[in-house]
Parts: structure tokens; C-alpha cells; sequence
């Protein structure tokens, strides 16, 4: 009797299991008109492999990136080589004590892929929301005024030009009041993005994909017509399997996390797949992988030290374990940036001089952390271990878990680590703030002048003296040594034969702002 | 029996009060104060002293460890595991998204492991020093010795990119099954080959099977009827010994197929120092391991009828 219950309850387990097999995406939305038009030159569905979830329903700090930057839009964007906010959503905007109110003057006609208004409503909306749900949104605003449908007036917790450089930040993009439940409510429960931007979202499975439709209203302000009728966003964590799928046919493109620094196609698989036939698309990103000193205690509070570990770096060397897919950082950010070439400043490489300091300092041993899972990093770390045992300094490297490489960072126990500073270059000001502003919790490296350098650049408004601060800092890090200049990281997208995509229009909204994340907008794969 | 069972019972009780407390204390072992590690995670910044002081009031965490305690289980009873600090979603609705994945690919993998080891072993015992035990030997090796990520990873290669079989990623139909579970299953069922054969060649050993023997009876009646029954007792146990991965999965194989199930969730949760969703996932797999093993202990009388449990 026991035996026979015992299969039974076998048998109903095994349909209960069986059951719960998931099915394949199968959203097939209906053809846009203009999506028709290129039917027959293009396949209806492109198919993104992408190594991160798009957080579609929100987390800590929102959605996702990716979703953030192709989704929604914001009041205004950065470029880079101009240093210069230029017009997005708003079409203007005025600035009254010194930063502490911005009113922007918003573009007209603009709606949002549900085909409600955006207007001054959605902006006041955003702002409130993000003062109640977001980390930076709280450290930010402190309330919106709407002084008519197209006028906003922002007011902030703190005067100065950052307030404006945040605007283009991701986590500043404008958010319908319908993408939360009650509608328009900001303590609401966050449902769905719904915003200006190039696609809206058509299904999502956390942790597995995300399917986006063009927003017809989108394409119609920039006069362009999409060449497909669905974005599929496969989610594949690994980075090797995601060059396999790529490989496979199973994605018709891969493209590195937007946010930089993780979840990158692997730098030396892309001679690899070039080789192949994939073409892949570079861009240099303001994001430079540097070691940090931990300053505050021997060894590296001596300033020679410090200047020892700068000068036993070989740039052309780091490079390699990246197979040149990556830049030398000789300066302490891309060429680009405000105020690099101004500077003239250039880390150097003289190990016989790095040998003399650290002998006059009378130093030979330090502590090395790194994040296990940041695999890049270890091999990076590896090299530096070796370069600083050619000056005589004997580094513990220790790699380690994720959850304890952060205990031991945030505990101020060890010497040296690798970090990033910068970040895509809507991020430059914003990390400027959270590497090198006193006080801030993940900071590179803060001295008294430098601090007060940072806290000019992100006052200032006047491009001009913004420029001449940037100099100062540049040469006040250099000569401080405050942190060491690895490389500079790239934004890569890899795409198979059959795709159609073209460097500028990956990299450019279509008014001509350059992005440093890729944009898909213009893609299209051959039928 | 019955009066068994609930001794039985009444055992696993303390074990799952120490799993539980276990499982409460990871956030206090974490070195740090609670309240502030809470508060950063779930504002991105520092919190200031006077916030760190409100927010532990808030929570509790001025009271004695054990008041705090009793609290979290109580909650924790009720399938309450509270909120996650980056999802912003109750934790047991977290886990429930992805239990069906992980269920899926656990028994599909748990049932192929268990009838192909039982059967190698069975092949490996009959056939010992000759061709056949020399071949599962060799698998068996091979599965303990190849780590599961490489063997993904040139599954793919060779099915996905080569062949342009099987999907090389994702969660969907039974071809998007069959790579993970392949996978997991060549590491899964190694030992448990080896230990299937070990117990079979210790059963075939004994006095009764020279008895049957000498009967007269064949030797694949004497190896499935009287040896493999008599060894089953260990093999179960240790079969069924591994529903832990129900709960924590294989955290490799999810991580190189995208598939979205509890192992790969457990390790984005420590990575990101959820501590709520760790507690809750160590919670159940203790509890999930303590009730797996009690109905095995009640399954050896089926097994056995050898066995009578005290009346």
C-alpha cells in the first residue's frame, strides 16, 4: 500500500515539474506602417545578446540602463568634445542663482510612445518620483514647479553647474506619469517605463529577455523609419556564451553593458570574430581603469611611493592582456575630455626612477585587492604585482570574492586596488563627484586641493573657467599622483554579416549628439 | 510507526531551529553594523548617524539578538522572508519567479543522473575489470574532473556554433533543456556511478548472493533482484541527499546557459549583499534537506521490508 502511494505521489510530482517548463518568447506585435515599408528588405526582428537584465519593473536604483537610454529620453544631453549641454527634451533652459533653480523650456509635440503629451506635468512627475524612490534623485532636487504646459522650473537642494551636468544622466530620464500605479502618483508602485525615447516595450521575463517595438512617434520626429518590427534583448550573464550565440546565429548582434566596465564582449575575442567576418563597432569611453592608492595609511600616504607605482607602469604593456583592443591611459582621461590637452600632462614610464624612490622611501611590501569577478582586473592586477616587484616593492595580491573585496574596500584594509574613474560621457562630471569630491563613499583618491579643485569644476558654469580648473585638477592629481592611469576602456557592439549598422549612426542620436552607448535604432537585418 | 514518525519529527526540530538561526545570523556575522550596512545598500550612499540611530529603532535592531530572532522566524514560518534591499520586491516572490526554472532543470537532470548511474553502476559491478567497468570508470573520471563551465561551454561550441542544433542560451522549450541538463547531469551522475558500483560489488559479496548463486538462478536475476535491492538503502540516501540543489541549483550551469533559475539568483544576491534573499535561500535549503531526509529514513520500509520502525 505505502509502495503504490509512493509512485503515485512519484507520478504526480513528475507532471507537477513537467508542467512547469516555460515556453519560448512569442509576442508578435502588429506592423507599424512605416515598419512595413522595409519588410521586404529587412527581417522583422533584430536580436540583441546582452550581458544584463533590463529591470524592467525597477530596483534600487530603477530600471535598467539599457532601458534608460532607449527607452526614455532626457531633458538635455552632453557632448563630450564640446563640453557642452545641448538641447534634448528641452529646448532651452535658463539658469537663476547659480544653478539652484534651472527652468527649462520644453519642446512642443513631443509624445510619449503611449501617445499621451509629454509635457511640464511629466517632468515635475519624474523629479518627484525620483526624490522619493531614487538614491541620487533624493541627493538631488528639491521640487519641480510647473509655470505652464511647456515650463518647468526645477529647484535644487544645492546651487552650482553639477546640477545641470546630472540632467543627462541616466538616471535623470523623463518618465511618463502613466508608468507607475496610481498614474501619476510618486509614491506609486512602478509598473512599466513609458517614455519619449526610441522604443517601448513590448513584453518582459526578468532575467531572460526583453522585447521593445519602435515608437512610431520617435521615428517620426527624426524623419527615420525603422528597419525592424521587434527588438528582441536576449539576457546571457556569461560573456563567452554570448560570443557563442553571436557565433551560432542565434543573436544578430552583441553589444557590452552600456554602463561600461562589466558585462563587455571579452577584448580578445574581438580579433577573433573580426577574423570571422563579424564586424565590430569601437568607441572610446571616458572610463579609465586606474590602480587606487589607499592614501590614508603607509605606504602610500608617501607621496613618493605613490609617484613610484605611477612610473613603474608600462601602459603599452597593460594593453596587451587586452590584445590592443583598448587605449594606453598616458593621460588621465581620452584626448577628448575637457581640458586633457590643455593640461599636457603625461604619465610616464621610468622604472630605474621608480627603483630610486622606493628605495629613498624605504618601503617593499603592500597588499593588493581584486574582485574575483572582474577576471580582466586579475590579470591587470597580476602585471602590476610584476612591475612593482621589478622596483622592489613585494605586492600580496589577493583575489577575492565580490561580497568580501567590497568589506575589505569599504573597511579602508589594503593598499592598492584597481578601480575605474569616468564612466560613458554623459558620466563624466557625475564621477568626477563620486571619485574625487571630499567625502564621497566610493572616492579614487580626495586631497585638500584637489577637493577644492573638484568642488570649483562642478560650481562652475562658465566653460571657460570650468576648462581652467579642469587643467588645475589634471596637474594637481599628476603631481600628487593621486591615482595611476591604466587605460581606457571601449564601448564594442559585434555584429553579424547579415546586419545592417553603420559606426555613426550606432553612436549618434539623429540630430547629430554623440552617445557613448550604441543606439539601435538604425539597424536592420538583411531578409 | 506513527509513533516514529513523530519522534522522527520531533528530532528535526532543533536541527531546523538551527538552521533557521543560522540563517538569521548571516546578516549579523557580516561584519559591520546592520543597520547601516542595510541603510547604504538600499540608499547607494552613507548614511549619516542620526539615520544609521532612527533606522535601527525602525527595525528592531536596538532589541536583544533573540527577541529579534523569534521575530524573523515567525515571519519566516509564515513564508515572510520580507523585502529585498535592491529589488524592492517581497523576497518569496522573488524566489517563486524563478523556483520553476530551477525546478525544471533540477528533476529533468536528477531523473537522467539517476537512471543512467544506476545503470552504469549496475553495468560497471556486473561486468568488474573488464571492458564496461573500465569505460564507466573512465566517465566517471572524467565527470568529476571536468569542471561544469568548460564542458558548457564546448557543448555549445560544438551543438550551437558547429552543428546549429540546439540553442546555445535561454529558458523555453525542451531544447533549451537539453545542453544545461546534459551538462550537469555528466558531473552529477560521476560519483553517483562510482557509489552505485561500490555498494553493488559490497552486496554482491555477501553470503546470500553466493546462495542464489548456487540455486541456480541467473546472474541478472541474482544482481537486480537480491543485490542491487539490499544496496539500494545507501544509494537512495545518497540520491536523494542532493535535493539540496532543488534550492541552490547549479550555480555554473545557470551561469553559462542564462538560465534563470534559484542558483544563479543566490549568487547575484551575495554578489550584491541582498541579505534578505540569502537568508531566505539557505532558510529553505536547510529545511528542504531535513525534510528530504526524513521521508527517506520512512522510505527505507518500502525499500526494505526488513525494517519495522518501532510499535
Amino acid at each position: 500500500m505505502l509502495r503504490r502511494d509512493f509512485l503515485k505521489y512519484l507520478a504526480l510530482s513528475s507532471a507537477f515539474f513537467l508542467g512547469c517548463a516555460g515556453k519560448a518568447p512569442s509576442s508578435t506585435p502588429a506592423p507599424t506602417p512605416t515598419a512595413t515599408k522595409m519588410a521586404n528588405l529587412y527581417k522583422s526582428t533584430f536580436v540583441l545578446g546582452y550581458g544584463k537584465d533590463h529591470k524592467l519593473n525597477g530596483g534600487k536604483w530603477g530600471i535598467g540602463f539599457f532601458p534608460k537610454i532607449h527607452v526614455l529620453e532626457r531633458l538635455v544631453e552632453y557632448d563630450l568634445k564640446k563640453d557642452d549641454f545641448v538641447p534634448c527634451l528641452a529646448r532651452k533652459w535658463e539658469v537663476e542663482k547659480n544653478g539652484k533653480v534651472i527652468t527649462f523650456e520644453l519642446e512642443r509635440g513631443i509624445k510619449f510612445s503611449d501617445g499621451s503629451d509629454f509635457d511640464a506635468s511629466a517632468v515635475k512627475f519624474t523629479v518627484e518620483w525620483l526624490k522619493l524612490n531614487h538614491p541620487l534623485g533624493r541627493d538631488t532636487f528639491d521640487s519641480a514647479e510647473v509655470l505652464d504646459n511647456s515650463t518647468v522650473a526645477i529647484h535644487y537642494k544645492e546651487d552650482g553647474f553639477f546640477n545641470l551636468a546630472k540632467m543627462a544622466e541616466f538616471h535623470m530620464s523623463i518618465m511618463s506619469p502613466k508608468s507607475v500605479r496610481p498614474e501619476g502618483d510618486p509614491k506609486g508602485k512602478f509598473v512599466l517605463p513609458v517614455g519619449t525615447g526610441q522604443f517601448r516595450v513590448a513584453d518582459y521575463k526578468e532575467g531572460r529577455y526583453a522585447i521593445y517595438e519602435p515608437n512610431e512617434y520617435w521615428y517620426e520626429r527624426f524623419g527615420i523609419e525603422p528597419k525592424f518590427r521587434k527588438f528582441v534583448v536576449d539576457f546571457i550573464f556569461d560573456d563567452d556564451t554570448r560570443v557563442m550565440a553571436l557565433e551560432s546565429g542565434q543573436v544578430d548582434a552583441i553589444s557590452d553593458y552600456v554602463h561600461g566596465g562589466s558585462a563587455y564582449t571579452p577584448r580578445n575575442l574581438i580579433p577573433q570574430l573580426e577574423k570571422m567576418g563579424y564586424r565590430v563597432f569601437k568607441r572610446i569611453i571616458p572610463l579609465t581603469w586606474i590602480i587606487a592608492f589607499n592614501y590614508k595609511k603607509e605606504p602610500f600616504s608617501d607621496v613618493r611611493m605613490r609617484e613610484a607605482v605611477d612610473l613603474a607602469i608600462d601602459r603599452n604593456e597593460v594593453v596587451k592582456i587586452f590584445d590592443n583592443q583598448v587605449l594606453p591611459a598616458k593621460t588621465l582621461f581620452i584626448e577628448s575630455a575637457p581640458g586633457i590637452k590643455e593640461a599636457g600632462v603625461v604619465y610616464e614610464y621610468n622604472p630605474d626612477r621608480a627603483k630610486e624612490l622606493v628605495e629613498k622611501a624605504g618601503f617593499d611590501s603592500a597588499d593588493m585587492i581584486v574582485d574575483k569577478a572582474q577576471s580582466d582586473q586579475i590579470l591587470v592586477a597580476q602585471l602590476v604585482q610584476q612591475k612593482l616587484k621589478d622596483i622592489g616593492i613585494n605586492v600580496k595580491l589577493e583575489v577575492l570574492e565580490t561580497g568580501a573585496y567590497r568589506q575589505r574596500r569599504d573597511s579602508g584594509d589594503y593598499d592598492l586596488r584597481i578601480y575605474y574613474i569616468g564612466g560613458t560621457d554623459r558620466r563624466f562630471y557625475l564621477r568626477m563627484y563620486w571619485r574625487f569630491y571630499p567625502g564621497c563613499k566610493w572616492s579614487a583618491y580626495v586631497s585638500e586641493r584637489t577637493g577644492e579643485l573638484c568642488k570649483k569644476i562642478l560650481k562652475e558654469f562658465d566653460e571657460e573657467k570650468r576648462k581652467k580648473y579642469l587643467v588645475e585638477f589634471y596637474r594637481a592629481i599628476h603631481e600628487e599622483h593621486g591615482v595611476v592611469p591604466l587605460y581606457f576602456d571601449v564601448m564594442t557592439v559585434a555584429v553579424s554579416k547579415n546586419v545592417v549598422a553603420d559606426e555613426y549612426h550606432l553612436f549618434h542620436y539623429p540630430n547629430g549628439i554623440p552617445f557613448g552607448e550604441p543606439l539601435f535604432y538604425d539597424v536592420g537585418v538583411r531578409a | 510507526m506513527k509513533r516514529y514518525v513523530a519522534k522522527r519529527i520531533a528530532q528535526a526540530i532543533p536541527t531546523l531551529l538551527g538552521v533557521s538561526f543560522i540563517s538569521f545570523l548571516l546578516l549579523h556575522l557580516f561584519p559591520g553594523d546592520p543597520a547601516e550596512i542595510i541603510l547604504t545598500i538600499i540608499s547607494g550612499s552613507e548614511p549619516s548617524y542620526a539615520e544609521i540611530q532612527r533606522f535601527r529603532r525602525e527595525m528592531g535592531f536596538d532589541k536583544p539578538l533573540l527577541v529579534q530572532y523569534i521575530h524573523w522566524l515567525s515571519n519566516a514560518l509564515r513564508g515572510n522572508f520580507g523585502v529585498s534591499w535592491t529589488e524592492g520586491k517581497p523576497v518569496m516572490e522573488i524566489i517563486m519567479q524563478r523556483f520553476p526554472a530551477s525546478a525544471e532543470l533540477f528533476f529533468t537532470t536528477f531523473a537522467i543522473s539517476l537512471a543512467f548511474a544506476t545503470l552504469l553502476g549496475i553495468l560497471s559491478a556486473m561486468y568488474r575489470d573488464r571492458a564496461a567497468d573500465h569505460f564507466c570508470r573512465i566517465f566517471s573520471l572524467l565527470g568529476i574532473s571536468i569542471p561544469s563551465f568548460w564542458l558548457g561551454l564546448i557543448l555549445i561550441w560544438i551543438f550551437s556554433v558547429k552543428l546549429h542544433l540546439l540553442p546555445a542560451f535561454g529558458y523555453g522549450g525542451i531544447e533549451h533543456l537539453i545542453l544545461p541538463v546534459v551538462t550537469w547531469s555528466f558531473s552529477f551522475m560521476a560519483i553517483k556511478t562510482r557509489f552505485v558500483r561500490s555498494c553493488l560489488l559490497e552486496a554482491l559479496s555477501q553470503d546470500y548472493v553466493v546462495t542464489a548463486r548456487a540455486k541456480g538462478l541467473r546472474e541478472r536475476v541474482v544482481v537486480l533482484r537480491h543485490a542491487l535491492r539490499n544496496a539500494l538503502i545507501p544509494i537512495v540516501t545518497y540520491f536523494s541527499l542532493s535535493i539540496h540543489h532543488l534550492i541552490i541549483g547549479s550555480i555554473m550551469v545557470e551561469v553559462v546557459f542564462s538560465w534563470p533559475g534559484l542558483g544563479s539568483l543566490l549568487v547575484e544576491s551575495v554578489f550584491k549583499r541582498d541579505f534578505p534573499v540569502v537568508q531566505a535561500l539557505v532558510f529553505l535549503s536547510g529545511v528542504t534537506f531535513i525534510v528530504v531526509n526524513l521521508i527517506v529514513d520512512l522510505l527505507y520500509v518500502v525499500i526494505d521490508p526488513r525494517i519495522r520502525y518501532g510499535d
